[in-house]
């Protein structure tokens, strides 16, 4: 953290400050607010009760399962790829480098539609895997596909830089002492790049419990089987239960604030342990 | 950032010319299903005779949206001057926002200017030959249709399965157990629920699924436009569609164009405006009419009870359709 500049008493610094504040109010804080009051307005009792709704339940649930499922896949795949693209050079990396970032600017029905086209039942793939009893599309790993695709960018991207940045004097030196190449990596590398893994697990997590253009398109909508919280709030606020829509959007939203804030303890207690 | 949300909302709308005292608009907020026979059938027509009649053109402000999301936009102040929904519960939702008298359904014809009926959309030759909705509860069969929760139309489509059971023995002898237990069989063979009745065709044209339920009429128009055929069904007992449209009392009051609503309704129901209709797949209110066949058991929402108590029965929480999957859950 860096300290505040001398030039912080000035007033056009109070002035920028209070803009951004002032932004961030206006743009996140306020329609938060307005939709949590608009939750909690009919009462504890209706909130309960529209909370343990079984469809509501069930939607969350298996949000928070898929959820959970894709972050430890995409903590794993997101870390090689972002070792595989430090520390090896080959051929066409840049562009493997330029194609991380996709996900991001697929627009999410896309990304739904082309599993769809890769995997659905109606596809060579699709068909050969459901020969073998394995159905993708409109079946729960349906979602969980979904989810790793849109999502995979977090974690190589928060990794990445930290490992450009780290010394190598250190695996060196334990390589020199004779230790194997795994016990390097878990017991040298691992825990530098561990705050960057959380970091990027946590993003991945609360942009996938609330993930819906291409959930919404592979998950099949089967109330409780694959109908997960985003696509229950899209169903209620069409068909008029506003209040158990806000109700559950209330939660998913509250749950990715609740990780963003313990990552950012994580973060504190990491730094003050490193002596920053 | 005021200015600039200013500026977005301004942006679309800044080109509209200003309007000329010889012309006269309408403002139609309709549902989706109707937007080609509107646009290509219904408009051009309707705008000559009304230039042959008054001497003066019409200009059409055209909206189409799922029927429940228009009817809301409608409620919430898009003020369109007619209304054409999918369902006279679309309707009811407008008349409680006091946009036009309550009893609008008591008026004659109840304000129903299209027909349609629930028919299965199945793969060429019909290779698993499904003739009934029983024929959809087999297992293997995999059976599309739209989500109730987001599709008006979805609305139709189920409630013609669940009459079907419903008037097994015949309508004078209902039987609501039988009803819930061909929908469960039914709904247990479908592969996935898009939120609209288009969204479920586009799922059954990639291939997926061996049935779609959906529209007679979608199915005719999509021949009409597309030249490809969709074989389709139609089970023995199935439900006739009825919608309604409606002049929106509080938006004609305001722009003084009453005489063009009226008119406009008037020509949907005429003979002409009905013969155009059937062009894009819909069956002519007039039963004299109608060329094609009707399956033997149809039946109607009146007959099943009217869309109050449907709504009340099967789509209420905690109704048959919430049961079918708590029940099975519960089982398990």
């Amino acid at each position: 953290m860096s300290r505040p500049g001398a030039g912080a008493l000035r007033p056009s610094s109070y002035i920028l400050r209070g803009l951004t504040l002032g932004y961030l109010g206006l743009m996140v804080a306020l329609p938060l607010l307005a939709m949590s009051l608009q939750a909690a307005e009919p009462g504890l009792d209706a909130f309960v009760k529209a909370l343990t709704d079984p469809f509501a339940l069930h939607a969350l649930k298996l949000s928070f399962v898929t959820a959970g499922l894709m972050v430890v896949v995409n903590a794993i795949t997101g870390t090689a790829t972002a070792w595989v693209l430090v520390r090896y050079d080959f051929p066409g990396k840049r562009l493997v480098n330029a194609l991380i970032d996709l996900p991001f600017s697929v627009p999410t029905v896309v990304a739904g539609l082309m599993l769809i086209v890769l995997y659905g039942p109606s596809s060579t793939l699709g068909v050969v895997l459901g020969r073998y009893g394995l159905e993708v599309i409109y079946q729960k790993p349906g979602i969980l596909l979904a989810l790793m695709f849109v999502t995979y960018p977090f974690v190589v991207r928060s990794v990445q830089p930290v490992l450009l940045e780290v010394d190598r004097a250190e695996e060196e030196a334990a390589q020199t002492l004779g230790a194997h190449p795994w016990t390097i990596f878990r017991r040298v590398t691992l825990p530098t790049l561990r705050p960057a893994i959380l970091t990027g697990m946590a993003l991945a997590f609360s942009r996938a419990l609330g993930e819906f253009g291409s959930v919404v398109l592979v998950a099949g909508n089967r109330p409780m089987e694959t109908k997960t919280g985003p696509m229950y709030i899209f169903g209620e606020i069409e068909s008029g239960n506003t209040h158990g829509a806000l109700v559950v959007s209330a939660v998913l939203l509250a749950c990715s604030l609740g990780v963003l804030i313990v990552l950012n303890l994580l973060q504190r207690r990491e730094e003050a342990r490193n002596g920053h | 950032l005021v200015g600039l949300l200013a500026v977005v909302a301004a942006g679309p709308t800044c080109d509209v010319p200003v309007t000329e005292a010889k012309e006269d608009v309408l403002t139609i907020g309709a549902y989706s299903v109707v937007r080609e026979a509107f646009h290509e059938g219904i408009l051009p027509v309707f705008a000559a005779q009304w230039k042959r009649q008054t001497g003066r053109d019409v200009r059409f402000e055209e909206s189409y949206n799922a029927s429940g999301a228009q009817a809301r936009a409608i409620a919430g102040g898009f003020d369109a001057d007619v209304a054409v929904l999918s369902q006279e519960s679309d309707v009811d939702i407008c008349a409680k926002a006091g946009l036009l008298d309550t009893g609008w359904k008591k008026r004659p014809g109840r304000g129903i200017v299209t027909r349609s009926l629930v028919v299965v959309g199945v793969r060429p030759g019909n290779p698993l030959s499904l003739h009934d909705w029983d024929d959809l509860a087999r297992p293997g069969v995999r059976v599309l249709y739209p989500d109730p929760k987001t599709s008006g139309g979805a609305r139709w489509n189920i409630n013609a399965i669940y009459g079907a059971g419903l008037f097994a023995r015949g309508k004078d002898d209902p039987d609501p157990s039988a009803a819930r237990d061909l929908l469960a069989r039914v709904q247990r063979n479908v592969l996935t629920m898009d939120a609209s009745g288009r969204q479920s065709m586009a799922t059954f044209d990639r291939g997926t699924g061996d049935a779609v339920v959906t529209y007679e009429n979608e199915l005719l128009l999509r021949r009409k436009i597309t030249g490809t055929e969709v074989p389709f069904v139609i089970p023995p007992a199935t439900l006739l569609i009825e919608s309604p449209a409606v002049v929106v009392d509080a938006s004609v009051e305001r722009h003084g164009n009453r005489p063009l609503a009226e008119a406009f309704l008037a020509f949907l129901k005429s003979p002409q405006g009905q013969a155009i209709l059937a062009e894009y797949g819909f069956r002519p209110l007039d039963a004299e009419q109608d060329t094609r066949p009707l399956p033997p058991r149809l039946f109607t929402m009146a007959d099943l009870g009217g869309w109050t108590k449907i709504k009340k029965d099967v789509y209420s929480p905690g109704g048959v359709w919430d049961s079918l999957f708590t029940g099975q859950e519960a089982a398990r």
